[in-house]
Formats: structure tokens, C-alpha cells, sequence
């Protein structure tokens, strides 16, 4: 029997050889897809490894304090090592990477058929994307964390920035990166603050608990673990798209569909939810961020929901439900720490985890059907589709699955993991009230999704096409990885009764926190489930959603128009321009600081170098003057030798005596 | 390995009869070439060879190990009298803080002669000045004589005049002179330094090591304040530090691309070698007292730097101006007194040197092979020369310190450095490092991405030669190299740091 | 005995008659004679003072060096003006003229 999880490191290295091959190998020895061949490969090989280190785990092992080190670096008394840590949380997110990366890289064979030779550099970047998300998830602390947290952005940025001759996407690459970069300074802040005061990074170290606490030792005061929490969870800010750094992820839709896919369902903004669960330990230690932490997630679910109400693009819809859908996470965390710290409950940071994985699934699973949409008609606008059911009959009913799935009705996987994360919101109302209104907000935005969801759906699928495009349905080889992914959003839901259950697994990752283990019974899960109210509260709300979707997107005799005038054109507008929010960034931040930058150079120029030029200018000016005593003319140098002569005569046979020489 | 070879001394040698030969060659100056590269590739191979055979647990016993007693330690020690009356002395060695620059310049000096290859005007006068250049450079990293050292550091000073003055761009004569008198005037202060220490200490000896071990006791704390600022001056005009810094946007625009990296890689160098081997340890009461002048001029380097980049129409000048904003960060290492901030901050010297290495070449490249480098008249060169491309993206990505490239643990580390001595301050510098973001992407998107230019005329606009390639490839390869294992570079740096916060009380 | 001040108000009117001439005249002939009689006001001198020594002091007998420093004088005076008018010669060859105002090439 091979001890797995040993070879966690390995998993990395798979994408990450098939990265290096596809980039050097000489172009005519790549095969199949220029290269696709071997980033499946790459794929599949971390899919099976990743597989058989999740069944060690789920088997009770885990790698975490005693996992063999390698040392990056000394300096002074600080020696920084790096090494693998694997547990329940992290095996959650070996299955989401390994599961949708397979997926998406098969799918690319047919979506990126059409791309010619760029295909080689698409294949090598997603398999550098999907390694260095592999090595952020199984870091054992932070720096090592930060290090593959940083490149997963470069990823993302070459990826967004595929099609680098549209203006718009090279705008967006750069974008993305520099306001997840804004993030990644606060997450840099915040591990300098921990490295400052406890002098390591490592998780084994930071995360003692109890009078092993960082705080109980006596090695960071209160206040500064609070700041450097705050700061660490500013990083998933960024990274997750949260409010208010949350405009670059809609923007971000300038690349393939195919890396929106691996962007928004496994790799780059999921990022930001498991740094915030990682950070657990420490979080429950400082009750203020949590807060935070929740507030900022409740507020971002409903802000993007109202955003997705008015997109026509049908990506920018999948992206805002993505902002929307991470917020959920991010509340369902926050709420969670007053769970753990108070009522010694994994409830909400399991739910966080559990809707993770759901979304992971059914997200990857509506961009690859909007992908095949795009593919088959041409154009992202929802304006000029329709009718699109007959036609591709198997992107329309999987798309119908993931928008059901994501609207949150049972049996599908969105309704057991939102119901999970509305309870534990609700639950934590108990400590503090804020959290009923945070939880008001959670059920408004169940309600949004559903509408703006199926409004997609109908706008895309149902009713007579809007343009001549003929449209006609994907190869097997994208369609069958959306039967795949349609199966798990139908069935993920149904971990939480599988085994000991999704949430009695995933809690055992932060048993060490004062956690008292669920004593439910799978079935008891079920009973509570559908036996409180609140449950129908929500239920009842998506389905009013879909109900009103179909009255005014699919039903005739709607006249949408209402929409145009009074305080209600007032309202459209703004959801149109997304609360004005991006334009704020583009108006104001950005033009502030080119301001500056204009007048640092202007500064530069005239005065700092027109200070040295002007000490230039007076000695050559001097120069200048003081040259026109050489005349030339020889009698008045005679002459002011003779003056000159007769002025020293005079200085020493008077002055000098007289002064007492 | 070497037992009784005066290796260093062979190694400075070896550009310099490279430089006679290559003067002398008459009419076939087309051999310059070869004779540079050849000459060069021998300091080079050499000087690793040394770096294998440096000790990092010294064996104190070995023959040319110098043991300083409190002095830095050195290996590969040569001592020769010179003038005797004056104290004055040929001494050489090499230790931790200068084992990777002395490798680094004879790098960057292979490199850039390799980078030169097309130069078809006066080739054995230039390729005899980049040898020269080199011998100064090497003089400057290893003498351990205040005489010696100022000689050398003049010596730096000509073939660089002339590489902008002669091979320079359309400004060429203005940017030359402002480069010699600027810094010459700098050198200046640092001569009075020189001096006062000489005479104060007493000890009819220009030796650092017997100066430093005269001042111990000799020199008083106003002396100090006074020299060290002096010194200071001196060596961070060469840094540089804002507001002494507007040679080298000016120099750096006019000079040749070699000249360019040389100036970047190496001379900068040569400011923030200056301050960790004389300045700091020699008077260190004068760079305690003058600590938070350190640090504001960093931080002022640091962020002003970076905002003027944001306003660059020059590609080149852009870098210029990065280059100003990255060796802010050397001297906030050194500033925070702490080991880890100055071990930081001369790895920091080493990684700027590569990186921005590649960033000048970059700029050559993108000069020579569409004729400018107005920003604005650029763009969607990425069709046109994809492998340019590539390599301009992942020099700017290893300058914005992009872990897993070189620059991101000196640059993470001298913030956390910060942080340990001067607290929430840190938020000043650090956010830099979005500017510093913001501004090469941009660039990159209007310069690379996008759709092609129709401001010049792109129809005869090829991808890189070989020359120019190779060289860049390999500084890409060695940046992806030392940020992945950093370690290997600072082995050397630790224990050498660690000594020049024994000197200054316990650090 | 004529006394020694009388040969020294004779050869400092001479010098300050040279001087005054070398300042003024344009003509570079006159300011070579000018030249001259400054020459001659210091010959005066150095044979005025050379008597004037050895009547000071009879025990040294007579000396005559600053005699035969004048004498040396006059003959570099000679070869002096043969070079001067060589050289005006010359200029005035290039120029057409010896007038020293306008012999200025010599300047910023």
C-alpha cells in the first residue's frame, strides 16, 4: 500500500512538466491540438494523483505538521522553509482543481480548434495556471502561499489577455491584475505583520490554538493579529472579486470562455475563499475581522445580483453571479467564526467550503455551456440569441441544470450548500443582530439569482431566435464534458450524505479550534433541513424568481419597456453601468493618480533637473562673461599687469603695515 | 584551487590587456569583437571558478584568507606595497557582499559585449572602452584601499563618457557632460571623505581595515555625522537618490543599450556597494544619526520614482526611472540597520542588476528593430515579434517582483525589514508595488498588445537575432534561477551582513 | 659724485615713459622702442646701484657684476628687438598692419 499523500507535491508538477514540454518542444513533435495531447495528459496525470491523495484522506490521514521541509532561505536568525500541507480543506480543493481542469483542458480541444497556432501558448499558460494553483493549495505557509497566490494572477492575467491584439482584452488583462495586485499588497502587509512578530510563516506555528495561540504566547498583541488579519482577508478581497475591488472580474470575460470557466470555478477567485478558510485559525482570534469578513460578503452577494440584472452579455451574467456566489462564501465564513467562536459550531465554515464545491461544479458547467453558445452563434450579446433550444439541444438542457442548480432548487447541489450557508448567516444573528440583516440580504440575493439566471436562460434558449446566425450544436468533445459536469451539479449536493458527510469531514480540518463535532446523523441533516422554516423562506423566493423570469422574459405580453422610464429608467441605468462603480476606478482613481504621476514628471523636469541645469546655465553664463576681459589686445593686458603691480605695492608697503603686519 | 595565484588581480588583469590589444589593433578592427568576448569569457570563467572555490565556512587557515577581527572577512587576499610614505597599498579580496557583484560584472560585461555585436562604428575603441569599463568596475568591488578604491572609481567614470558621448543617441553631448560633472562632483565629496578619514584615523594608512580600526577610537561623533554625509553624498548620487538623480534618466536615454546595462547594472551598484563596505561600518554613529535621512530618501526614491514612470512617453526612460525606484529599496534595507534589511538590500543590487539588465536590452531591441521607443508610437509588436515580446513581459513581470523571480524575496524581505523597524510606515513604500504594477503593464499593452502600430512603419520589423536573443535568454534563465532558489546567492550575503551589524553594536 | 637718487629719478621717469608708451601708442614700432627704453631704465639702475656698492663698501675693491649685467642686458635687448621686428615684419606681412589695436586674434 503506497502512502499517497506523501506524493502530494507531485501533483504540481504534472501541469507543470506538460507546461514546460508544450513551451520548448519543437512545434512539429506537439501532436494533437499543437500541444492539447499533453496538457491533457499533464491534467489527467494531477487528476488521478489528486484522486488518490483525497482517498487517503478521506481515509482520516493528513500531511500537516510533519511533512518533510526544504529550506528556501536563510537570513539572519529566520530560516524560510517550504513543504506540503494536506488536509480536509485542502482536499476539497484538489477535487474542484483536478475535476474542472480535466474538464475545461477536453473542452478546449473543440473550443480553441478554431485558434490556430496561439493554441500552443493557450495550452502551456492553463497548464501553468492549474499547477500553481495545485502548489497555492498545498502550501504549508504563507509565503510559499503568496508566492504561487502571485503567479495564479500572472496566469490569469496572460490568459484574460489572450487575444492581446483587442484593445478591450489587453485592457482587462492589465486590469485584472493590477487591482488583484492592490489585494495582494494588503495580503503582503498582513503576512509582514504575522513574519514581524511571530517570526515565521508557517501554518504548524501560527495556528496553535487555545494557550498554543500566537496571542496566548505572548508573541503579537491583540490589536496587530486583528490589523493582519483584516490585511490577509484584503488579499481574498482582490483575489475573490469581493466589493469594493470586485470590476475586474466582469471585465475579465475578455478571455476564452473556456479560462473563465477555470477563472471563476477553480482557480483564480476560489484563491480568495480558501486563503480566508486557511486563515481560520487566526480568524477566530479576532472576532472584528471576522465582521468584516461578513459584511463585506453579504454586501458583495447582493451588489453583483442587482449587477447581473441588467447584463446582456451572457459571460458578464455568468460573471456577476460568480461575484455574487463568492460573497455567499465569504458571509458564510464570516458568520461561521461567531459560530466556532461562540457556540463551537464548523457550521458555517463547512457550509462556505461545501458551496464552494457546488459552485465550482455548476459554474464550470454554465460558462462551458455559454462557451458552447458563443462557440455555435458567434456573439456574447443575449440580445441577438433566442430559440437556441431545438438547435442545441444538449447545451440547453445542461445549461438548464447549472441554472437550477445555481437558483438553489433541491435536489440540485446549490440548494443543500445555500440553504447550509443562509442557516449558519441566521444562526449567527444569535450573536450579533447584524447578521439578521446580513441574512435578509443572503435571501434577497437567493431571489435575484433565480430571476437573473433563468432571464438567461429564457433570452438564450426560449422563444424565436433574434438574428439569422445559424446556429448548430458543439462536438461530442465539448459536450460531453458538460454531461459530465451537468451529472456532478446534479449530484455534488448529495455529499453531505455520503460517508460521515461532507460537513462531519470537512469540519475535522479545524477540529484543533474549540469545535464540537456534529453528533448528527445523515439523516438527521435531512430531518433538520426540511423540518425549518427558513428553508422554505428561501425556497419559495427562487422559485418566485424563476416564476417572474418566465413571466417577463418568456410569457408575451410583457411590455418591457416600463423598464426604460421614470425612477425605474433611473434604476435600469445604473445596474446597466453597474452602480458606476467601474466608472468611478476609470474616472477618478485612475486619472488621480496619472495626476500625480503628471505632475512628479512635470516636478522632475523644471524643477529638480531645472535646478541642476541652472547650475549649469550660471557657470557657463560666468564663463561667458568673465572671458570678454580676454581681448586680445595686448596693451591693456600691459596695462592692468602695470595696475595690478602697483595695487600690490601698494596692499604691502601700506595696507598691509597698517593693518599691523 | 588557487594556492599562491593572485587570482583577483589576474581576473582585473584580463580585461585590461584585452582592452591594449583591442586599441591596438589597427586596421582589422573587425577582430575587436573577438578579442572583447574572448578576454571577457575568460574574467568570466574565472571569476566563477573563484566563486566555487570561495569558502562559505571558511576554513580560517587556508591560504588568502584575511581574517578582520571584526573587519569583514576576506578570501582571496592580496596585499602589495605601493607608496609606502603615504600608506598607500594594492590590496585586494573578496567576501560575502562582493562576491556576487564581482561575478555580476563580469556577466553583464560578457553579455553586453555579446549584446554589441552589429556595432560597426570605431568597434576597437568601443570594445576596448566596455574592457575598461569592466577593469574599473572589478577595481571597485574588490580593492580594499581607500586610495585604490578612488582610483578605480574614477577610472569607471571615462569609458562610461565616452560610450555616451561617442555611440550615444541624438542628445548625446548634454546627457555625456551632465553624467561626468554630476557624478564627478559626487565623487568629489566622497574624495573629501576619503581624506578626512585618512588624516583623522592617523595611521598613515588608506587600508579601510586600518582606517576602520583606527576610527574605533579616532573619530568622534560630529566627525562622523559630517563624513558619513559626505560619503553618503557620494556614493548615492551613484545610487541614485531622488533629488540627485536626473544624470541618469538623461544618461541613461542617450547611451547605447550595452552602455545602458552597464550603467544599470553595474555602476548603480557601485553607490550601494559604497555604503554597506565604507560608509556604514566606518562611521557608524554618522549613519546612525543620519538613519531617517536614509530611509525618507529611500521612501521618496521608492514612491517617486515609481509615479514618474507612470508618466513616461520613453520606453527607456521609463526603465531609467524604475531602476531609480528599485534602488530605493536597497538603501530602505540598508536603513532599517537590520540583518535582514541589509542582507536584503545587497541581494536587492544583485537581482536589479540582472532584471534591469533585460529591460535595457529590451529596449534595444525594440530601438533597433522599429527605430523608437516613444510608447505611444509602439504597439502590437507581439504579432510582429513574439519572442521579443515574451521576454519584454517576463523582464517586466521580474521587475514588478513577481515571486519566482529574483526580485520579489529581496523586495518582500526589505518591506518586512521595514516594518520591524519603523511599524505602519511600511504602507508608504508598499504601495509602490502597485505602481510599479500599473506602470510596466501599461506600457506593455500599449507597446506589445493591441492592435499594430500604424505610426511607423512596421513591414520591415522582425523578430530578435541571435545576439540579442541569447544574451537575454540566458539573464532570463539565471532570474528564474536565483527566484527560485534565492539561497543560493545569499549564502554568500548572510554571514558577511551579519558582521556589519556586529560592527555597528549588536544590530 | 652725482648721487644715487638722481640716476634713480632719471631711470624711473624712463620706465614710466616706457610704460606709458607700451600702454598707448599704437603704432608697434613705438611700443617696441618703448619696450626699449624700460630696458634701459632698469640698465641705469643696475649700473647705478653696482657703483653705488662699491663706494658703500671700499674693502671689497671695485665690483663691477651689475656692470656686466647690464652689458649681458643690452645684448639680449638686441636679440630681443632682432625678434620683435622679425615678428612684426611677419604680422605685417598677414595683415598690412602693425597697429597693435587691431592685432586681436588672440582672444574669447
Amino acid at each position: 500500500m503506497i502512502d499517497w499523500i506523501a506524493y502530494a507535491w507531485l501533483i504540481p508538477v504534472f501541469p507543470f512538466l506538460a507546461f514546460v514540454l508544450i513551451g520548448l518542444l519543437p512545434k512539429r513533435t506537439l501532436g494533437w491540438e499543437d500541444g492539447g495531447g499533453y496538457a491533457v495528459a499533464g491534467a489527467a496525470g494531477a487528476l488521478v494523483l489528486s484522486m488518490l491523495v483525497i482517498w487517503d484522506v478521506l481515509n482520516g490521514q493528513t500531511l500537516t505538521h510533519d511533512a518533510p521541509r526544504s529550506t528556501w532561505l536563510i537570513i539572519g536568525d529566520f530560516r524560510i522553509e517550504f513543504g506540503i500541507w494536506v488536509d480536509q480543506l485542502t482536499a476539497v480543493m484538489l477535487v474542484v482543481i483536478s475535476v474542472v481542469g480535466t474538464l475545461v483542458v477536453i473542452y478546449s480541444g473543440g473550443y480553441m480548434h478554431e485558434e490556430g497556432v496561439g493554441r500552443r501558448r493557450y495550452y502551456a499558460e492553463i497548464m501553468l495556471f492549474i499547477s500553481v494553483m495545485y502548489g497555492l493549495v498545498i502550501a504549508d505557509n504563507y509565503l510559499q502561499m503568496f508566492i504561487f497566490w502571485e503567479l495564479v494572477g500572472l496566469c490569469s492575467y496572460l490568459l484574460i489577455g489572450f487575444w492581446y491584439e483587442k484593445p478591450s482584452a489587453a485592457s482587462a488583462a492589465k486590469r485584472a491584475f493590477i487591482v488583484t495586485r492592490v489585494g495582494d499588497i494588503m495580503l503582503m502587509a498582513g503576512l509582514i505583520i504575522l513574519f514581524k512578530y511571530v517570526g515565521t510563516l508557517d501554518f504548524a506555528v501560527l495556528f496553535g490554538q487555545g494557550a498554543g495561540s500566537i496571542v496566548s504566547r505572548g508573541e503579537i498583541p491583540q490589536d496587530m493579529l486583528t490589523l493582519a488579519t483584516a490585511l490577509i482577508f484584503g488579499g481574498a478581497i482582490g483575489k475573490s472579486a469581493q466589493f469594493p475591488l470586485h470590476e475586474w472580474l466582469p471585465d475579465a470575460m475578455e478571455g476564452p470562455t473556456t479560462v473563465s470557466a477555470l477563472i471563476h470555478a477553480a482557480t483564480m477567485v476560489k484563491a480568495g475563499v480558501y486563503l480566508t478558510a486557511r486563515t481560520y485559525p487566526l480568524l477566530v482570534q479576532t472576532p472584528e475581522s471576522l465582521l468584516f469578513v461578513a459584511i463585506i460578503g453579504g454586501v458583495t452577494a447582493l451588489i453583483a445580483a442587482t449587477c447581473a440584472l441588467a447584463a446582456n452579455d451572457i459571460k458578464r451574467v455568468l460573471a456577476y453571479s460568480t461575484v455574487s456566489q463568492l460573497g455567499y462564501m465569504i458571509l458564510a465564513l464570516g458568520a461561521g467564526g461567531y459560530l466556532v467562536i461562540h457556540a463551537h459550531e464548523a457550521g458555517g465554515y463547512a457550509a462556505a467550503m461545501f458551496h464552494l464545491m457546488n459552485h465550482g461544479f455548476f459554474k464550470a458547467l454554465l460558462f462551458l455551456c455559454a462557451g458552447s453558445v458563443i462557440h455555435s452563434v458567434g456573439t456574447n450579446d443575449m440580445r441577438s440569441m433566442g430559440g437556441l433550444r431545438g438547435k442545441m439541444p444538449i447545451t440547453s438542457i445542461t445549461m438548464l441544470i447549472g441554472s437550477v442548480a445555481i437558483a438553489g432548487i433541491p435536489p440540485l447541489s446549490g440548494f443543500w450548500s445555500k440553504d447550509e450557508v443562509l442557516a449558519a448567516v441566521y444562526e449567527g444573528g444569535e450573536f450579533d443582530p447584524v447578521f439578521f440583516a446580513l441574512w435578509a440580504m443572503g435571501v434577497a440575493t437567493a431571489f435575484l439569482t433565480a430571476f437573473y439566471m433563468f432571464r438567461m436562460w429564457f433570452m438564450t434558449f426560449a422563444g424565436a431566435p433574434r438574428s439569422e446566425v445559424h446556429a448548430h450544436e458543439s462536438p461530442k468533445i465539448m459536450t460531453v464534458p458538460l454531461m459530465i459536469l451537468a451529472g456532478l451539479a446534479l449530484v455534488s449536493g448529495f455529499a453531505l450524505f455520503v460517508g460521515e458527510g461532507f460537513m462531519g469531514f470537512i469540519e475535522r480540518s479545524i477540529e484543533d479550534l474549540p469545535v464540537t463535532p456534529l453528533h448528527e446523523s445523515l439523516t438527521d441533516i435531512a430531518v433538520r433541513i426540511f423540518t425549518d422554516p427558513l428553508t422554505y423562506v428561501s425556497l419559495v423566493l427562487a422559485v418566485a424568481g424563476i416564476l417572474l423570469a418566465y413571466r417577463v422574459y418568456y410569457l408575451p405580453g410583457f411590455d418591457r419597456s416600463v423598464f426604460a422610464v421614470g425612477v425605474r429608467g433611473k434604476l435600469q441605468r445604473a445596474l446597466e453601468n453597474r452602480w458606476y462603480i467601474s466608472q468611478f476606478y476609470d474616472d477618478f482613481a485612475v486619472k488621480v493618480w496619472y495626476g500625480f504621476a503628471l505632475v512628479a514628471d512635470w516636478f522632475d523636469i523644471y524643477v529638480i533637473d531645472g535646478i541642476v541645469n541652472g547650475f549649469a546655465y550660471l557657470g557657463a553664463n560666468m564663463g561667458a562673461t568673465i572671458r570678454k576681459a580676454q581681448s586680445g589686445n595686448v596693451q591693456r593686458y600691459a596695462s592692468l599687469i602695470i595696475l595690478g603691480i602697483v595695487v600690490l605695492l601698494v596692499f604691502i608697503l601700506y595696507v598691509l603695515p597698517w593693518g599691523g603686519w | 584551487m588557487f594556492e599562491g595565484v593572485p587570482i583577483i588581480s589576474i581576473i582585473i588583469l584580463l580585461p585590461l590587456i584585452g582592452a591594449i590589444m583591442s586599441f591596438s589593433l589597427g586596421r582589422h578592427d573587425k577582430y575587436a569583437k573577438w578579442v572583447a568576448l574572448g578576454f571577457s569569457t575568460a574574467a568570466l570563467v574565472l571569476s566563477l571558478l573563484v566563486v566555487v572555490a570561495f569558502m562559505v565556512e571558511p576554513n580560517t587557515g587556508s591560504e588568502g584568507y584575511h581574517e578582520g577581527n571584526g573587519f569583514f572577512d576576506f578570501q582571496f587576499y592580496e596585499e602589495y606595497s605601493w607608496i609606502e610614505s603615504l600608506g598607500i597599498r594594492y590590496i585586494v579580496g573578496l567576501d560575502g557582499l562582493s562576491i556576487a557583484l564581482f561575478v555580476l560584472t563580469t556577466l553583464l560585461s560578457t553579455i553586453s559585449i555579446l549584446f554589441s555585436w552589429d556595432t560597426k562604428l570605431r568597434p576597437k575603441e568601443y570594445f576596448g572602452l566596455m574592457l575598461v569599463l569592466e577593469v574599473g568596475v572589478l577595481g571597485v568591488f574588490t580593492t580594499l584601499d581607500y586610495f585604490v578604491f578612488y582610483v578605480f572609481w574614477e577610472i569607471v567614470l571615462i569609458p562610461m563618457y565616452f560610450l555616451i558621448g561617442v555611440w550615444g543617441g541624438p542628445n548625446k553631448d548634454y546627457a555625456a557632460i551632465k553624467f561626468f560633472i554630476y557624478t564627478h562632483i559626487a565623487s568629489l565629496a566622497l574624495l573629501i571623505a576619503i581624506m578626512a578619514m585618512y588624516f583623522e584615523a592617523g595611521a598613515n594608512s588608506f587600508g579601510m581595515e586600518d582606517i576602520w580600526r583606527a576610527g574605533q577610537s579616532e573619530f568622534a561623533r560630529t566627525f562622523q555625522i559630517a563624513v558619513f554625509a559626505a560619503a553618503f553624498f557620494g556614493f548615492g548620487v551613484k545610487l541614485p537618490m531622488v533629488p540627485f538623480h536626473t544624470w541618469l534618466p538623461d544618461a541613461h536615454v542617450e547611451a547605447p543599450t550595452a552602455g545602458s546595462v552597464l550603467l544599470a547594472g553595474l555602476l548603480l551598484k557601485m553607490g550601494g556597494y559604497g555604503i554597506i563596505r565604507v560608509a556604514m561600518p566606518t562611521l557608524p554613529e554618522g549613519a546612525e544619526a543620519l538613519q531617517l535621512v536614509m530611509a525618507a530618501i529611500a521612501i521618496a526614491s521608492i514612491l517617486y520614482g515609481a509615479l514618474v514612470c507612470l508618466a513616461q512617453r520613453d520606453l527607456k526612460k521609463m526603465v531609467a526611472f524604475s531602476s531609480i525606484s528599485h534602488m530605493g529599496f536597497v538603501l530602505l534595507g540598508y536603513a532599517t540597520f537590520t540583518q535582514v534589511g541589509v542582507a536584503a538590500g545587497v541581494f536587492q543590487m544583485f537581482a536589479h542588476g540582472l532584471v534591469t539588465a533585460v529591460l535595457f536590452m529590451m529596449c534595444g531591441v525594440v530601438q533597433h528593430h522599429c527605430g523608437t521607443r516613444i510608447i505611444q508610437d509602439l504597439g502590437g509588436l507581439s504579432k510582429k515579434m513574439p519572442a521579443a515580446s515574451t521576454m519584454m513581459t517576463i523582464g517586466f513581470l521580474a521587475s514588478l517582483g513577481l515571486p519566482g523571480l529574483v526580485s520579489f524575496a529581496a523586495e518582500f524581505m526589505v518591506l518586512a525589514s521595514m516594518f520591524d523597524t519603523w511599524a505602519l510606515w511600511l504602507f508608504l513604500p508598499i504601495i509602490s508595488v502597485a505602481i510599479t504594477a500599473a506602470y510596466y503593464l501599461w506600457a506593455l499593452q500599449r507597446s506589445m498588445f493591441g492592435p499594430l502600430t500604424t505610426k511607423i512603419d512596421t513591414s520591415h520589423v522582425h523578430d530578435m537575432n541571435w545576439y540579442e536573443s541569447v544574451p537575454v535568454g540566458l539573464l532570463l534563465a539565471l532570474i528564474a534561477l536565483f527566484g527560485v532558489f534565492p539561497l543560493v546567492v545569499f549564502q554568500y550575503i548572510d554571514p558577511a551582513v551579519r558582521i556589519v551589524l556586529d560592527l555597528f553594536g549588536g544590530g | 659724485m652725482i648721487p644715487l637718487e638722481y640716476w634713480l629719478i632719471l631711470s624711473s621717469l624712463m620706465f614710466v615713459i616706457g610704460a606709458y608708451g607700451v600702454m598707448t601708442r599704437k603704432n608697434a614700432i613705438v611700443v617696441l622702442m618703448c619696450i626699449e627704453i624700460m630696458l634701459n631704465a632698469a640698465n641705469i639702475n643696475l649700473v647705478a646701484f653696482s657703483s653705488y656698492y662699491s663706494t658703500l663698501h671700499p674693502a671689497f675693491g671695485t665690483d663691477v657684476s651689475g656692470q656686466v649685467f647690464a652689458l649681458f642686458s643690452i645684448a639680449i635687448a638686441a636679440a630681443e628687438v632682432a625678434v620683435g621686428l622679425a615678428i612684426l615684419l611677419s604680422v605685417y606681412r598677414r595683415y598690412q598692419t602693425i597697429d597693435v589695436d587691431k592685432i586681436n586674434i588672440l582672444r574669447w
